[in-house]
């Protein structure tokens, strides 16, 4: 997790985020929505290197629905040789909805475990309590599925030290860094500089940019050691103007940075390795 | 109880889809899956309180008219739409 690991040339986990729950076809009509769409879209980027893939799930008119998430693993798993699923515990639902995304049969390897609330649109403030925080931690740990710390900004940081605290973590804890506008970071290689100074020991980083962020900031997250995560929940542009065809375009894109950085992407079993999932 | 401007429909001027998608009446607008939660008052988020765009209808006393042009939530960067959130 620094600059010398990267000169060591460890491997980079490249997580995919196909869907997420923000966007719809009616912004990018690439956009995977239903079960067998996704998987097509997690099978094409798992064979471009993507080693875990972060799953959103919608129902028929493509809005959210926590419910579908199982259709949507059954799908991937049915599509894809090895991927890590990491399904979303995360969104402005409530715990009800949220504590979905782990009680998927089989369980996920992972789950996405945000570290705090965020401000939505001009009147909305996601629910998102310490003590929701506190159950899912629990819920993962007991079921042996390995969160990724979703820290939309830095305060967030101070929120894993405390579940550390706790006890309610197991090492390494792997942080997922989120930079972009609103209540995240700001978008800028001294956030990202400064937030990775700032993580505990035996940390593992994920780094998530949007939009026109993603690339440049993923990038420098190779640099420091870091791993990366793209896909159309996060980016609808591979570059100005021109719409994202595909999941697999932006993993095929990162895949080539990677490679010129002398780096390899790990295997899913990697991934496994280097973050302690059993 | 979903707003009452909220509609579902395949296509408007712009969008063509196979399957009917959530529209938003007010703005003459497809809803993002974010805000159709909001149009559906689901997850406790119920529209008068929550939609900016029914607010502002009953503000401005022209609910039942197109009252704002472009959807709210996404930042246009030049051509780019820079997305603000992520829903991990």
């Amino acid at each position: 997790m620094s600059y010398e690991d990267y000169l060591d040339g460890g491997s980079v986990i490249l997580t995919v985020a196909p869907t997420g729950g923000v966007h719809g076809k009616d912004a990018n009509p690439n956009l995977p929505e239903q079960p067998s769409e996704i998987a097509e879209q997690v099978a094409a980027c798992e064979e471009l290197g993507a080693s875990i893939c972060h799953l959103h799930a919608r129902d028929e008119h493509g809005e959210n629905d926590a419910a579908r998430l199982q259709e949507v693993n059954d799908a991937v798993r049915e599509r894809c040789d090895d991927i890590v699923i990491q399904n979303t515990t995360g969104g402005q639902s409530t715990y009800d909805s949220r504590v979905q995304g782990i009680r998927t049969d089989p369980l996920p390897e992972m789950a996405s475990l945000d570290m705090g609330p965020f401000n939505r649109g001009q009147h909305i403030i996601t629910e998102h309590t310490r003590n929701n925080i506190d159950n899912l931690a629990a819920e993962m740990r007991e079921k042996g599925i390995k969160p990724e710390l979703e820290c939309f900004n830095n305060g967030h940081v101070n929120e894993v030290y405390r579940l550390i605290d706790r006890g309610a973590l197991e090492e390494p804890y792997y942080f997922n860094l989120i930079f972009g506008g609103g209540t995240f970071t700001p978008p800028t290689p001294e956030n990202v500089l400064n937030l990775v100074s700032n993580l505990p020991e035996n940390s593992e980083f994920n780094l998530l940019a949007v939009g026109r962020h993603q690339l440049p900031l993923t990038t420098l997250a190779v640099l420091l050691g870091g791993h990366v995560r793209v896909g159309m929940e996060d980016n609808l542009y591979y570059r100005r103007g021109e719409p994202v065809e595909s999941n697999a375009q932006l993993v095929e894109r990162t895949a080539r940075i990677v490679d010129l950085l002398e780096c390899d992407l790990a295997t899913p079993d990697e991934a496994r390795e280097r973050l302690g999932i059993a | 109880m979903s707003c009452p401007y909220l509609e579902y429909c395949r296509s408007d001027d712009v969008h063509e889809f196979d399957h009917e998608r959530p529209h938003c009446a007010l703005d003459d607008s497809f809803v993002s899956p974010m805000k159709a939660d909001v149009c559906n008052d689901r997850h406790d988020f119920e529209h008068p309180a929550y939609c900016e765009i029914y607010r502002a209808a009953v503000d401005e006393g022209v609910a039942g008219e197109a009252v704002r042009d472009g959807a709210a939530g996404d930042e246009v960067v030049g051509d780019d739409v820079v997305t603000p959130e992520v829903t991990d």
